[in-house]
């Protein structure tokens, strides 16, 4: 039996790896690292620019920080120097739009960050501090997008698409008789078929996962990402690789099951996804009974479900209490196992009629 | 073990559409053809044989295995669908080599019976191409090769011959009689009426998802009673041979050949026929040649299921 899963795994992979039709689930997988990598190569760029800066127009940070709303434009030149950009805006426009008399934007930088003077009528009103993005707001922005973009879209159609392509993708293309003129028993053929979609899956959304995270960490300076890694980093990034690793496996059997039950499998999975989606504002015990709230439960940096929802939309969240770790664990994979189960009592009755496909 | 493939009053319903309907039939070794028009329930049949499909009622045994028993059954039978289509990718040593593994064999027994069921559908210099990259042909014979590789004594081959050209087509029959040699059952559908007549053992004639007759094709004419067999007659003196026909009963008509070569008989008992022409040949009559004329599937398929449906 096991050479016989064995065969059905490499004749899968091949099939997934290197199907044309699936280039698509590659592009899901490795667009957000290449956006991380575009976002870094961009840092990196800026870094260097306000670095070329500080080095013509030197100033310590501490004498930056040192001035406080209401110092006068003087005692900021005393204690900065000359910024490296200085704008006025011309005295009679301003008066009759805004009611003051002069106003000018000093900007400095110490390399890192930037700092805005906004200065009126010759004292400081305003001060912004733009610093360089750090690891930690980072990784705020990488939990947001893992569990926003990547697990509910990029990893829900990424196994939509390989898991529900090893059944019907076979019935479309009229060749799953093969496999059923094989002596093997139905359930063993599914359970080789799932196994390779799930290898094919994890090796290119935990790929998907690992190369973010290095596109991300890649512009920050050696010294943070090794304190980062000393501190929560290791375990942050075994997480996210878990969770990936885990909703390849949950998403992947429903969509084997959709695959096998369903002559047309978008309809199934259209109500998956909707039912991912509207998993905030389901009753706790519905909420329970999705992929997404124990995938979410597992991710190490929490990300706030209500930025950009309007006041009534947040009315409508509601709260469930998230598992421990080992019961989000242990249960998303009683579910995968239950459907596969299922999938295997359904699997006997599979049959080829592929005139009506 | 039964050597048959068994049908027991089987029925086969998709929804409201039939696709076989009370078919009992004992198949035994040699080479069977199921003939019939498309939508007859040839495909159906075979499906049902493979395990592909499972009848809506009724019983099938192939050598005493129920095809709900894929574990069992896939050891016994080897089935070339009429669909033109492949995994992607593959060569054609990796598609029979890749499927020959799902029986569980190992490497060295897989590379071996691959090799060799290709080299015997005369495939091996193009077995390291692309199948993509095959001719119609040889998709065909590539997959007779995935068929026969795991060395069954049941081939099921729905249209084995499309696509193959004259040449190939009679090796591929030479092919189909050797494995019925071995003691096989070959069971082939088929719309192309003489390829029948020339290959088969026994023919299996389908009619909208009803068995119409079957057996071997002499006795199934045979049995047609209510159509006279034909029987074309070269002799010296066609005149006097049609006069001392027409004092049987049996004998409906006789008509003469334009050339005045010969004639053509139809008579109701073929058996009585015979013996009489042998009589007449020893009183002087020289004849030439005798030569059945309906006792080949195309006619039997036209008396019994109507010109319109071939």
């Amino acid at each position: 039996m096991n050479a016989q899963i064995a065969s059905v795994i490499r004749l899968e992979l091949m099939k997934t790896f290197f199907s044309r039709r699936g280039l698509w689930v590659y592009l899901l997988a490795f667009a957000p690292a290449l956006l991380y990598l575009i976002h870094a190569i961009d840092v990196t760029r800026d870094h260097e620019h306000r670095q070329a800066l500080a080095a013509a127009h030197p100033v310590a940070t501490e004498a930056l920080r040192s001035i406080k709303e209401g110092a006068t434009a003087e005692q900021l030149f005393g204690a900065a120097g000359e910024p490296y950009s200085s704008r006025t805006i011309p005295q009679g426009r301003r008066a009759r739009a805004g009611g003051f008399r002069n106003l000018a934007i000093y900007q400095y930088t110490d390399g890192d960050s930037d700092f805005t003077f906004v200065v009126v009528d010759g004292q400081v009103e305003r001060i912004n501090e733009q610093d360089r993005c750090n690891l930690q707001k980072d990784s705020a922005i990488f939990a947001t997008v893992f569990q926003f973009f990547y697990l509910r879209l990029a990893v829900f159609f990424g196994c939509a698409g390989i898991f529900m392509n090893l059944i019907r993708g076979e019935m479309l293309d009229k060749s799953l008789h093969f496999y059923l003129l094989a002596p093997m028993r139905r359930e063993v053929l599914l359970g080789g078929k799932y196994l390779a979609g799930l290898i094919a899956a994890v090796t290119i959304f935990v790929t998907g996962t690992a190369l973010q995270i290095a596109a991300l960490s890649w512009h920050f300076d050696a010294g943070a990402v090794s304190e980062y890694l000393r501190g929560p980093g290791w375990s942050h990034i075994a997480a996210y690789l878990g969770v990936t690793a885990l909703a390849c496996a949950g998403y992947g059997s429903i969509f084997l099951l959709a695959g096998l039950l369903f002559r047309n499998p978008i309809l199934p999975a259209a109500f998956v996804l909707l039912w991912e989606s509207i998993n905030l504002f389901l009753p706790a015990a519905l909420k329970k009974i999705s992929i997404i709230f124990y995938l979410q439960s597992l991710s190490p940096v929490v990300a706030s479900p209500d930025r950009g929802l309007s006041l009534f939309q947040r009315l409508l969240i509601s709260s469930a209490e998230p598992p421990r770790a080992w019961v989000a664990i242990t249960g998303l994979l009683i579910v995968t196992a239950g459907v596969l189960v299922f999938s295997g009592f359904r699997s006997r009755k599979l049959e080829i009629n592929y005139g009506t496909e | 073990m039964t050597n048959r493939v068994v049908f027991d009053n089987v029925s086969r319903f998709y929804g409201e559409v039939l696709g076989v309907n009370r078919v009992t039939l004992s198949i035994p070794p040699g080479i069977t053809s199921l003939v019939g028009p498309n939508g007859s329930g040839k495909t159906t049949l075979m499906n049902l044989m493979t395990g592909l499909v499972q009848p809506t009622r009724g019983e099938i045994g192939v050598l005493g295995v129920r095809p709900n028993d894929p574990a069992r059954l896939c050891h016994l039978v080897g089935y070339a669908t009429q669909f033109d289509s492949f995994p992607k990718g593959l060569t054609g040593y990796e598609f029979v080599y890749s499927f020959l593994r799902l029986f569980g064999y190992p490497h060295e027994r897989c590379a071996k019976q691959a090799k060799a069921a290709i080299a015997r559908v005369r495939m091996s210099e193009a077995a390291h191409r692309k199948v993509a990259g095959y001719s119609k042909g040889m998709r065909q014979r590539v997959k007779l090769a995935q068929a026969i590789a795991h060395d069954p004594p049941v081939l099921v081959l729905d249209e084995p011959l499309n696509g193959l050209d004259p040449l190939v087509r009679n090796e591929t029959i030479a092919l189909f009689r050797e494995m019925a040699h071995e003691g096989r059952h070959v069971i082939v559908s088929s719309h192309v009426l003489h390829e029948v007549d020339q290959i088969s053992d026994q023919v299996i004639l389908l009619s909208n998802g009803y068995v119409v007759a079957e057996g071997q094709i002499q006795s199934v004419r045979g049995e047609i009673q209510d159509q006279p067999m034909q029987v074309w007659i070269r002799c010296n003196r066609p005149g006097a041979l049609a006069s001392r026909l027409f004092e049987m009963d049996h004998v409906v008509e006789a008509r003469l050949a334009a050339d005045g070569a010969g004639l053509l008989v139809k008579t109701r008992d073929a058996g009585r026929f015979y013996r009489t022409l042998n009589h007449i040949a020893l009183d002087g009559i020289d004849l030439e040649g005798v030569t059945p004329v309906d006792d080949n599937v195309n006619a039997v398929y036209g008396y019994l299921i109507g010109e319109e449906s071939r």
